[in-house]
């Protein structure tokens, strides 16, 4: 599957000897695709860079940790992503609603193969199983507050993610 | 929890999204089946490979700048030693404590480079020590010249009698071939009393510190040999430099 992952795997070993031009480079791979998962989480722009920093503090720091078996470089840097930006969602939900971001700032297609395959296997869920994968994903909703928040049973609703992922690893297949 | 109910957990583990509860009972069952954890390595793979068809949005240009900034490595500090040593040495320690730094140094190399550095160490130690010595007034030195086995070497014994501490400084010796060491004597009144055994490196060059509690007081010759690289008690070999106490 075609991606970036050779040039991200060169980058990695450089920024393993602690190459610090690799880590600029890096963050002009990525950063977009850091950032747009932060947003998307977040839905605050502020708070999503401040998200874009620790990560790539986090990828300097920890470079040496990258397992190459264990998956691509896009797979780690986003759930290094996913994970910071759902902890500071978390943080913040007790004191403050969510604001809506009215303009997200301009949004890049998917360019990568591997990216289109991802984004078209999502759209080819049907509709309730991906609203509740979202849930999970971009909100960090358990089982029972989507049940909650979509009035279903908890039951269908478990039914309905594990179904949704299993069919997603079916299309996707394990990483390239 | 048996393996069936936990591999039907495994994708909303992987996801997070199981409730407090059932999460610590699938965590703590999670050990005892190889099988659910490699599906939960593959799930979490699959889940964070999922993040891709997020749409990419460019962050501010300052952010970039912001990061370079905050992961800058800072220049390696140098030592407070650099007036009183030799600069390429301390270019070399500066250098090696680098390269020490590096994260995924194969292992062998880095054993090397620990070896150099324990050397290196000891080469300040030996310095740090001449240094605190020359500057003490009752210090007294003595030049020692190169004789017939070896006319091109020079050295000096720096010491203080009081303080039971000496260096020797050399230059211009040959590597002693393997199995053989220089040894310095201390020589009084009576026989050559050992004062330790040393080498020097590629380029004729040493700096020894001699051994604590030798007998200085006395003392009217320096001398080395050639010896077995173990020492002897008693000079066998050829001498290479001796020198005068005046």
């Amino acid at each position: 599957m075609a991606s970036a992952s050779p040039q991200a795997a060169s980058l990695i070993r450089r920024l393993t000897r602690g190459d610090h031009k690799a880590l600029g480079e890096f963050y002009d791979l990525y950063a977009g695709l850091v950032n747009g998962m932060a947003i998307r989480i977040l839905r605050d722009r502020a708070e999503a860079e401040d998200t874009v920093q620790e990560v790539f503090v986090q990828v300097w720091q920890q470079a040496a940790r990258f397992d190459p078996l264990r998956g691509s470089p896009e797979a780690w840097l986003c759930t290094m992503a996913r994970s910071r930006a759902l902890d500071r969602l978390r943080k913040r939900s007790s004191r403050r609603e969510e604001p809506e971001l009215a303009n997200p700032g301009s949004t890049e297609a998917p360019k990568t193969e591997e990216a289109i395959a991802v984004r078209n296997a999502l759209d080819a869920l049907p509709p309730d199983q991906r609203t509740a994968l979202e849930l999970a994903y971009y909100e960090g909703l358990t089982q029972s507050e989507i049940a909650l928040r979509l009035s279903e049973p908890l039951g269908t609703v478990k039914t309905r993610i594990r179904t949704a992922m299993i069919r997603l690893r079916g299309v996707l297949g394990p990483s390239s | 929890m048996n393996e069936e109910r936990l591999l039907e957990l495994v994708p909303l583990a992987a996801l997070g999204a199981l409730d407090a509860e059932e999460r610590a009972a699938f965590e703590a069952a999670l050990a005892s089946s190889p099988a659910a954890e490699r599906e939960l390595a593959a799930f979490r793979e699959l889940v964070g490979r999922l993040g891709l068809a997020t749409a990419a949005v460019q962050p501010s240009a300052l952010l970039r700048e912001r990061l370079l900034r905050a992961t800058r490595p800072a220049a390696p500090r140098r030592s407070f030693l650099v007036p009183a040593l030799a600069a390429g040495f301390v270019a070399a320690l500066a250098g090696l404590l680098l390269v020490r730094g590096e994260r995924d140094a194969a292992r062998g190399e880095r054993a090397a480079l620990e070896a150099e550095a324990a050397s290196l160490r000891e080469r300040l130690a030996a310095e740090v020590a001449f240094r605190e010595l020359v500057s003490h007034p009752e210090t007294r030195v003595v030049s020692l010249a190169g004789l017939a086995a070896a006319p091109q070497a020079r050295a000096r014994v720096v010491w203080h009698a009081g303080r039971d501490e000496g260096v020797l400084l050399a230059s211009g010796l040959a590597p002693t071939p393997v199995g053989k060491a220089y040894e310095l004597w201390i020589i009084a009144d009576a026989a050559p009393v050992p004062a330790g055994v040393f080498q020097v490196d590629a380029d004729g060059r040493a700096v020894f510190r001699l051994p604590a509690g030798l007998e200085f007081a006395g003392v009217k010759t320096f001398a080395v040999t050639v010896e077995p690289e173990g020492g002897t008690p008693a000079p066998t070999g050829p001498m290479v430099l001796a020198g005068a106490v005046s």
